[in-house]
């Protein structure tokens, strides 16, 4: 078996957050995501991320797992940080092999590192509290439209099929003595593999579109969940929502 | 008794020109338990996409309790014809257990409270009480099976279309499945499978039809297993239980019907033993060698 990375490996936890209705996470969590992204200062962006790391320590998920998450996106955002002092210009702090840094530009990176962090971080206590089939059918209740919904819910369905499908073939490869190396039969060799997977995935397509003809899907789908607002669930959104538009309105007065 | 499936002149080519059925004509009447079986590209599974609609074709006719699968509503044939296909990795496709087993239902636009009756229902037939929740992606292949099974019959259909339901069982899931095949078939419900299992067909069917691109022959059991020229060239076989029976023939054994299963060995040996005054009498005669490599021959691929 491979060890998937799975998002919502610690969803079965017991937390405020894991307690939050899915559908009031997803909306107060991306309106808060959609408000730090939008400050425009420094300090404010740093209390946004103090917020969300806040939202992290509250939702109990371990710390390695969050780390593991936030490194692989981190890497995202490291250039922004370096390039930043570089590129803009503004006041000269000092200069490095003849390259000028900015303060502007020191201040903008830090900026855009910030912001970015905090989103990814609020993306954890937003999904990986939930099932991930949950947020799913929390999505299909917000009315985000069917045909994402659906896309969404194929690949996660599929992807551990595919995966296993990859694995499979790459063993199938490699116990009749092939090693991967940089040369270019090794690299054909790859390709080739792929497009059979391709094939493969196409052919899995249309049969399970028969199948799900067979049992009367005409293109719109629905499902069923309970999902139970309860007061908490409001009064959480509501500080959740409240601490993003204030953000906004200290920014603005200060 | 009503005609649940009738094919008229039924062919069927694939895109690239290939015949892939030659004017199919099958009878199969409500309540039968019926098998379909032949070679490997037969055209068993392009067969079964065409009893629910799958396959549209205009070249012939399928009929479903006398309706039109092309001119009848789609509804009308889908909740009618259940298909439960090879794969369970195609059959379920959504997030939990729960989804795929309400999928079909919910498509039948049946009320919440009926949807959710029919889900207990067919997972606690199929023993998958409890696995709501479960990702199919999880459970074990004999369990994906069963939840494929009960994603099918949550539609309550009344002909059951099975492609190859116990390839890739082990023994226990295998014997499990079956019976709940056959529990479903004194209900009521049409059964229509394609094997290459041999030993489950005596089991699960009463009738067969061997399709070989257009239908080579039909008959109960006995009948099609007893003719050694159409199963080798139809790549069949016979169970092992049928093959010691002619074996013991050979030996002096007093066989008329030789036995299908091992429930009909143990009859057939009782009632022999019992009508020879307790006990049976094998011995070798001057023609069992001859006649014992003649069973050998009859039933080997291996040689020409």
């Amino acid at each position: 078996m491979l060890d998937y990375p799975r998002i919502d490996r610690f969803a079965y936890l017991n937390s405020m957050i894991h307690r939050f209705d899915p559908r009031a996470k997803i909306i107060a969590f991306l309106f808060l995501i959609f408000s730090i992204v939008g400050l425009s200062e420094v300090k404010f962006a740093l209390v946004g991320l103090l917020a969300s790391i806040f939202f992290l320590v509250l939702s109990r998920l371990p710390l390695r797992f969050a780390l593991r998450h936030i490194k692989w996106v981190s890497l995202f955002i490291i250039p922004f940080f370096i390039i930043m002092p570089f590129t803009m210009e503004g006041t000269e702090i000092c200069t490095i092999h003849g390259l000028k840094v900015t303060y502007e530009g020191v201040e903008y990176g830090v900026l855009i590192t910030l912001r970015a962090l905090s989103a990814v971080i609020l993306i954890l206590p937003m999904i990986a509290t939930t099932r991930f089939e949950e947020t799913i059918k929390a999505l299909e209740r917000l009315r985000v439209p069917s045909i994402m919904v659906q896309m969404l819910m194929f690949t996660y369905r599929y992807i551990f099929v595919f995966g296993e499908e990859w694995e499979r073939m790459w063993r199938a490869i490699e116990s009749r003595g092939f090693r991967l190396r940089t040369t270019l039969y090794a690299l054909r060799t790859m390709g080739r593999a792929m497009g059979m997977l391709f094939v493969k995935s196409y052919e899995r397509s249309e049969r399970v579109y028969n199948a799900m003809r067979s049992r009367g899907y005409t293109g719109h789908q629905r499902t069923l969940a309970e999902f139970n607002l309860q007061k908490s669930d409001l009064v959480l959104s509501a500080l959740i929502i409240s601490l993003g538009i204030i953000l906004h309105i200290i920014q603005g007065v200060a | 008794m009503r005609e649940a499936v009738t094919t008229r002149n039924l062919n069927y080519s694939y895109p690239d020109g290939t015949i892939a059925l030659n004017n199919i004509n099958i009878t199969i009447q409500e309540g039968e338990r019926v098998a379909i079986v032949g070679p490997n590209g037969a055209g068993k599974t392009t067969f079964l996409l065409h009893l629910n609609g799958i396959l549209q074709n205009t070249d012939g006719e399928v009929k479903i309790f006398g309706k039109n699968v092309n001119e009848a509503e789609r509804e009308d044939i889908i909740k009618n014809v259940g298909v439960v296909f090879q794969d369970p990795d195609d059959q379920l496709f959504m997030p939990t257990i729960f989804d795929d087993v309400a999928f079909g239902p919910m498509n039948l636009e049946l009320n919440e409270n009926e949807v959710r009756r029919r889900v207990k229902n067919s997972l606690t037939r199929l023993g998958l009480t409890g696995y709501d929740e479960r990702c199919s992606h999880h459970l074990s292949y004999g369990e994906k099976k069963r939840a494929s099974l009960a994603a099918v019959i949550s539609m309550e259909p009344r002909i059951l279309v099975l492609d190859e339901p116990t390839a890739n069982l082990d023994p226990k899931s295998r014997a499990e499945l079956i019976k709940i095949i056959n529990e479903l078939n004194r209900d009521g419900v049409t059964i229509i499978i394609t094997t290459h299992d041999i030993n489950a067909v005596p089991e699960l069917v009463d009738r067969v039809y061997v399709l070989n691109r257009t239908i080579i022959a039909e008959g109960i059991i006995r009948e099609i297993f007893s003719d050694a020229k159409l199963l080798k060239e139809n790549h069949l076989e016979v169970p092992e239980v049928f093959k010691l029976f002619e074996v013991l023939k050979c030996f002096g054994y007093n066989c008329e019907e030789l036995p299908l299963s091992i429930n009909e060995a143990i009859e057939n040996l009782t009632k022999t033993i019992g009508t020879n005054g307790g006990h049976i009498h094998l011995h070798i005669h001057e023609h069992t060698h001859e006649e014992t490599e003649k069973v050998k021959h009859k039933y080997r691929y291996d040689h020409h």
